[in-house]
Parts: structure tokens; sequence; C-alpha cells
């Protein structure tokens, strides 16, 4: 699963460790799933996209770009 | 065992523990660092009551059987804690780290079975030159362990 993480945290200048304690987890945490290392439980999915004021699926998609708003289309 | 992952796991995810111990808000790494040292205080505990029990019939009361049953006594109950609060530490940490505790802990039980079984016959048979003993299985799972955690942590560094 991909995500715009890293781009959404960069516009607003916060770094990995403000972002991990306004999601309440680790900055390793953060650091993997911008990476791709780690895809993010639905609760933390849905904690980030209250966060940025977004739906999930404008952060998160899946790998080759579809999103759940896509598919239905 | 135990004792040591939790300072693995405090040395190459949380940084410095004073540090820690400084965070005023009660954040993620706050709790985690309070879970982590009361883990840290009840394995400490579980081990001095275990070296009590271990060495005390021998070395303290002269092997008085109400005085080791009351060692073991003591080294259960303190044993319970530690459980008790390793159960606590791992629902306090975030999904990352419990499934990098997860992974650890499904290798380490794997490497105890796969190890433990030949370990022992090896030892009924005469094989290796000594008896096998339960802390070789218990030194083996330790090390298992933390170089799972090691692991686990370096691959989502």
């Amino acid at each position: 699963m991909k995500n715009r993480l890293k781009v959404l945290r960069a516009e607003r200048n916060w770094t990995q460790a403000e972002l991990a304690e306004a999601l309440d987890v680790s900055r390793q945490t953060i650091n993997a799933i911008e990476t791709g290392k780690f895809d993010p439980s639905l609760p933390l999915a849905f904690r980030a996209a209250r966060l940025f004021g977004l739906r999930i699926e404008e952060i998160f998609h899946d790998e080759d770009g579809r999103t759940p708003a896509t598919e239905i289309k | 065992m135990l004792f040591l992952s939790t300072l693995l796991y405090i040395k190459t995810t949380n940084g410095d523990i004073m540090n820690q111990l400084r965070a005023a808000e009660n954040g993620y790494q706050s709790r985690i660092c309070t879970s982590s040292i009361r883990l840290l205080c009840w394995s400490g505990a579980w081990l001095a009551a275990t070296a009590l029990m271990r060495f005390g019939p021998k070395f303290l009361w002269n092997q008085a059987s109400i005085l080791t049953l009351l060692a073991v006594g003591l080294d259960v109950a303190v044993g319970v804690g530690m459980i008790l609060a390793n159960k606590k530490y791992v629902m306090e940490l975030d999904e990352l780290q419990q499934k990098v505790y997860l992974n650890a802990l499904g290798i380490t039980v794997g490497v105890a079975v796969i190890a433990g079984v030949p370990f022992s016959v090896m030892g009924l048979y005469h094989v290796i030159p000594f008896h096998p003993e339960i802390w070789h299985l218990l030194l083996l799972m330790g090390l298992t362990f933390m170089f799972s955690i090691a692991y686990g942590n370096w691959r989502y560094r």
C-alpha cells in the first residue's frame, strides 16, 4: 500500500517525531509507514485522516494507484 | 530474558532513558517509558527471587523445607507480577512494535522447540559430554528473543 504521509507532513513542516506524537505512535512507526515497510491498521489510518482533514483514500491507496472511490466508479 | 530484552528495547527504540523520564506529557513515549521501567523492575525482582530460591537453601537457610517453600512461593508470585507487567507493556506498544514483538516471540518459541528436543535427546544418549539443563534452553531463548527484537527494530528503523 502506498501513501502520501511524507508529502502531507512536509507540507505542514512537521517532523516525523511531531507526527508520531500527534498520532500517538512511535517515530519508527511513522518512518516505516512513509517508506512503505509497514501498513497501518484501519484505526491508525482513520486517525491520520482526521489529523490531516482528509479522507483515508486521499492518503492511502493501493500499489497500482487505485483507491476504493475509483473502484466504485 | 525479559530484563535483557527490555534493556535492549529501551536502547534501540527509545533513546536515552533519562530524556524519556523528563517527558512531561502523557504521550506514547512517556507511556512506553513508564511501562518499560515497570517491566524492568518486575524482571529484576523476579531475577532476585529466582536467585534466592536457587541459592538460598544452600547458602542462607541450610535447606530448611519451610523457607524453601516460601522462596518458591515468592518466586511464583513475583513471576506472575512480571507476566502481568509484560502483558501491560505489550498492550502499550504501538502496532509496529507489537508486530516486532510478536515476530520475536514466534521465532523464539520455534527455536526453543526445534533446538530443545534434539538437545535433550543428545543428552539422553550421551552424545554431548554434559547433561542438558533448563537454563541452557532459557539462555538460548533469551538470546534468540534479543536478536529477533534487534533485527525487527533494524528492519523497520
